[in-house]
């Protein structure tokens, strides 16, 4: 997130991202590193723009201008916020996702999730923290390079956040870097190593999440943390 | 006459098994089913096709095919005749007045139905699905095999609607068929003949029996979908 990574510490580099649409700027100039193994939040109101750049940096959007630099689109794994199911059964949907794991894998990770007895269910009759948990899983048991996360744990329960949270957290100690966006200031905190502030498509502050929680530098960050 | 009667005819027609009803009814549902299943072999691919790229030719293909559902069923029957008669350039094959010539036909009366409407359930699902696919990384052919997949439910629908085409018409059959008894004979045919020889009453059991035929696929493929939607497939 920070240039004071060598490069091989650098699993992703974004430079000069500027994403217009129909004359409006959605996105401008943002330059962003992402840490090897790290655990960055995208953080900012609603509007700012992170749903934007997590999915410019996926490579779902092409940008009017700017470069990335990252592992390639096989190595990356996205958790949508509204997750998207198909008209499979559960253990179908999973198949779907994730089509290299075999059946003994699929009903460990599904028993894992606590979804194995439903895993000949419709996986559109799941509720929505099941989706959700399904969704995880089935970018988690890719085993990709980076992870993007798009709060991934907005209205769902305690539990089901706190199910994100593990899997979230196992992920990382295994080395997965992880790219997530959040509104939830103490989720924010519990997990993340780097933060990236965006307000009206611009970057304003990048620090380290301990100091951005205790110091923020940027008046609008400030603010930010003010209203959560 | 009598309005009862037609039902009465209808009913000792099917009951009692009559050998040349039941050749044309077979016939019909196997030049029709025919018909429906090789419009959507070829159409729901390039429904797909249709809704998910953009390519040059894209728009004209879109422009001919949905000009192509408001063709009359005759003069499809004049141009397969034109191309299928003995000096047309597919003569060579010799099947004027044959069923293959009436399943051409009827293929090419629904294959426009079976493209406009599948291009139309997949532009719908390829909204839902895009973002993901694209992030799953999919290719052509796998996003393609996916949605069909997941189109299943509509795809049946689209079926039924083909069917209901074939199985009605009646201009392009008798045309490339000719309605010659006992080989090329159907349903509709059959009810056109009866109806310039007076026989109405006749003409309406034949007609009453192309309804039941009709109504029985239809109950057939509502029990399928009631148990696509009990495994929530379609919702």
């Amino acid at each position: 997130m920070t240039s004071d990574h060598s490069s091989a510490d650098i699993i992703m580099t974004a430079r000069d991202l500027t994403l217009r649409r129909d004359g409006v700027t959605l996105l401008e100039s943002v330059s962003a590193q992402i840490r090897r193994g790290s655990i960055t939040l995208l953080l900012g109101h609603n509007g700012a723009g992170k749903t934007l750049l997590l999915n410019c940096l996926h490579g779902l959007i092409t940008c009017d201008a700017g470069t990335i630099n990252g592992p390639s689109l096989a190595c990356q794994k996205m958790v949508f916020q509204k997750p998207v199911i198909t008209r499979r059964t559960t253990v179908g949907h999973l198949r779907f996702l994730c089509p290299q794991l075999d059946a003994a894998a699929r009903h460990d990770w599904l028993r894992r999730a606590e979804m194995d007895r439903r895993a000949d269910a419709p996986a559109r009759m799941l509720s929505g923290g099941e989706q959700q948990k399904l969704a995880l899983i089935g970018a988690l048991a890719a085993g990709p390079d980076i992870l993007f996360l798009d709060e991934p744990t907005a209205h769902l329960d305690f539990a089901a956040t706190k199910f994100v949270e593990t899997m979230v957290r196992e992920a990382h100690e295994q080395g997965m870097t992880i790219v997530m966006t959040s509104h939830n200031r103490a989720q924010a905190e519990r997990l993340g190593e780097d933060v990236l502030l965006l307000d009206g498509g611009r970057l304003v502050e990048t620090a380290p999440a301990d100091r951005f929680f205790s110091a923020p530098s940027h008046p609008l960050a400030k603010q930010y943390l003010d209203h959560l | 006459m009598d309005i009862l009667n037609p039902f009465q005819i209808a009913l000792s027609l099917l009951t009692s098994g009559d050998a040349e009803l039941m050749g044309i009814i077979g016939l019909s549902l196997t030049v029709s089913l025919t018909a429906v299943l090789v419009s959507l072999v070829i159409g729901l691919p390039m429904g797909a096709l249709l809704a998910t790229y953009r390519f040059p030719g894209r728009t004209a293909l879109i422009v001919v095919s949905n000009t192509f559902l408001g063709m009359p069923p005759v003069v499809i029957g004049l141009l397969i005749y034109l191309l299928i008669s003995r000096s047309g350039p597919l003569g060579f094959m010799g099947i004027l007045y044959t069923p293959a010539a009436m399943m051409l036909a009827q293929t090419v009366l629904v294959l426009p139905i079976s493209i406009a409407l599948s291009r139309q359930a997949f532009e719908s699902l390829n909204g839902e699905y895009a973002l993901l696919f694209q992030s799953l990384g999919l290719g052509r052919l796998e996003r393609i095999k996916a949605l069909v997949f997941e189109a299943r439910v509509a795809l049946l629908t689209i079926g039924l609607a083909c069917f209901g085409r074939a199985i009605s018409e009646v201009g392009a059959v008798m045309i490339v068929g000719g309605n010659i008894r006992h080989s090329t004979r159907v349903m509709t045919t059959s009810i056109a003949l009866a109806t310039s020889m007076g026989e109405l009453a006749f003409a309406m059991a034949l007609g009453i029996v192309l309804l039941l035929v009709a109504l029985t696929i239809n109950i057939a493929s509502q029990l399928l979908r009631h148990s696509f939607r009990n495994l929530g497939h379609d919702i």
